[in-house]
Parts: C-alpha cells; sequence; structure tokens
C-alpha cells in the first residue's frame, strides 16, 4: 500500500531528532533491516540539518519541509527550505568542502547523503532557497523461516 | 549529556558516547568533552560507541575537531565498536583506520595503560 505525508517545522536543531523519530514511523511499514534504517535516518539527519543551520542560520523562523513518498518498496523524500541557498552546489557537494569550519561541520554530509540513497538530486537558487530529493529503495522483507513450531 | 568520561592512568581518556549523536547533541557535548580534556595531559582518546545508536557527520566534526587539538601533544585517537552505517561513515571521512576491533581493555593494555576499578 503506497502513502503520502509533509511535515513543517521551524529551524532550531532540537527539530532534528524530530524529523528522524517522524520518518523513521514512516517507513516502519517496509520492516527494514538495521543497516538500511540507520542510513535513511543518517540521509534525513544530514539534510534537516543542513536547511537548519545553513539555509535558515538556526534563526528559529525559517521552516523546513520534508515531503515523502512510499511506493511500494521506494521512498522518495524532499527536504526544502526558503533560507539563503547554496553559492556553489558543485562546490558544497564535494568531500570535506564545508562552510562553517568554525562550527566543526566536517563537510561530509552530502558525501554520505549520496552514498547512503539510489538517487539524489540537489536544487538551490542564493536567496530563495534550497530543495534536496532523493530515492531509496528498501530490499524485499527475507522469507522468515519457523523452526521448531507447529 | 548521555556521555560518560574516563581518564586511564598514563594520559589516556576514554569517551563513551551514548544515545544520539548530531549536530544538536554536539552542541553540548564538545564544550563538556574539551573542558575536561584540557585540564589533563593525554596522549590517547578512545572513543567507545558501543551505547550510541545513532551518528551523522557531527560526529565525524566532534572527533576531527579532537584530533585537531591532539596534534601538537602528537595524540593518539581510537574509535570502538562503531554500526556498520557508522563505520561506513567513518571510511568516507578518512578515519576508517582509527578503527580498532578490540575491546576497551585490549586497547588500552595496547597503548600501555591501566584502566583503574573498571
Amino acid at each position: 500500500m503506497d502513502n503520502e505525508m509533509a511535515l513543517s517545522f521551524i529551524a532550531i536543531s532540537e527539530n532534528e531528532g524530530l524529523a528522524r523519530m517522524v520518518m523513521t514511523s514512516f517507513i516502519a511499514s517496509l520492516d527494514p533491516t538495521i543497516d538500511e534504517l540507520a542510513e535513511f535516518k543518517t540521509i534525513v539527519s544530514e539534510a534537516v540539518t543542513n536547511a537548519i543551520i545553513h539555509g535558515y542560520e538556526e534563526d528559529a523562523q525559517g521552516i523546513v519541509t520534508i515531503r515523502a513518498k512510499r511506493n511500494g518498496r521506494q521512498i522518495t523524500m524532499t527536504i526544502s527550505d526558503e533560507g539563503k541557498g547554496i553559492q556553489n552546489v558543485e562546490q558544497a557537494m564535494e568531500p570535506l568542502f564545508t562552510s562553517k569550519p568554525e562550527s566543526e561541520r566536517s563537510g561530509m554530509g552530502f558525501t554520505i547523503m549520496e552514498s547512503f540513497s539510489d538517487h539524489l538530486s540537489v536544487w538551490s537558487e542564493p536567496q530563495k532557497g534550497t530543495a534536496i530529493t532523493f530515492t531509496k529503495e528498501f530490499q524485499p522483507i527475507q522469507s522468515k523461516i519457523v523452526m521448531g513450531e507447529r | 549529556m548521555n556521555h560518560q568520561l574516563l581518564f586511564v592512568e598514563d594520559g589516556i581518556a576514554i569517551i563513551r558516547l551514548r544515545g544520539e549523536l548530531d549536530h544538536h547533541a554536539t552542541q553540548t557535548i564538545r564544550e563538556e568533552i574539551s573542558q575536561s580534556l584540557y585540564r589533563g595531559t593525554l596522549r590517547a582518546i578512545i572513543w567507545n560507541l558501543q551505547e550510541l545508536h545513532f551518528m551523522d557527520s557531527a560526529g565525524i566534526g566532534l572527533i576531527l575537531g579532537r584530533m585537531r587539538d591532539f596534534v601538537p601533544s602528537n595524540g593518539q585517537t581510537v574509535i570502538l565498536h562503531p554500526s556498520e552505517t557508522m563505520k561506513k561513515i567513518f571510511q568516507y571521512s578518512g578515519l576508517g583506520s582509527y578503527v580498532w576491533d578490540t575491546s576497551e581493555e585490549e586497547t588500552i593494555a595496547a597503548l600501555g595503560g591501566i584502566l583503574n576499578g573498571q
């Protein structure tokens, strides 16, 4: 059965955990493996954190929106903000590049999101905002072998 | 927060992280860890992630930041018990070689320290 959802929240770091929790519930019926779930949560966390700290500088006013669809065993999700946007998307996606070295950002967010998703695209325009869309395919549930029961 | 910081004899610190380590959590953890670490002369930090349920790239920033602070004193960094997903994150970030496949006790012994009262 397919499903669709949207979630919006203000740009404060506390909501990174909220986003992970809601999205974990959204994919629960797919019965993901521990690793699939961990990778999915990591993608959500990276994208939402980017929106909160880069898009809005944690201003507690800007709105971050997550829209997600479940289609069979595939999840498509867009995390968007109407914040300051990314000047140079190509540069932002390079491993270890960060515009905030002083706050110990590792610059690994995009690399991790790309590695853990099946497809990722980024739209951004300075002063208009950023939207990151990714898809992740979940493996079919292994048939469960029941032993010693009748 | 949720972590535990222990000092082992001979300049080894063990940081046992717990719960979820994201950008939100690192804002408080970083401050606490840094203040404690600067108090002593350290030669190694062991990050034990056994009870850490989630970590994103904020964890990389936290560990890299502490490594940077240790460069002048040639401090060593060891990462123990990351989950499979965390292990991948360390590999992408060039920290894969800091992950050891040993227990806390074995690590301390290998670094030449004694863990008291454990």
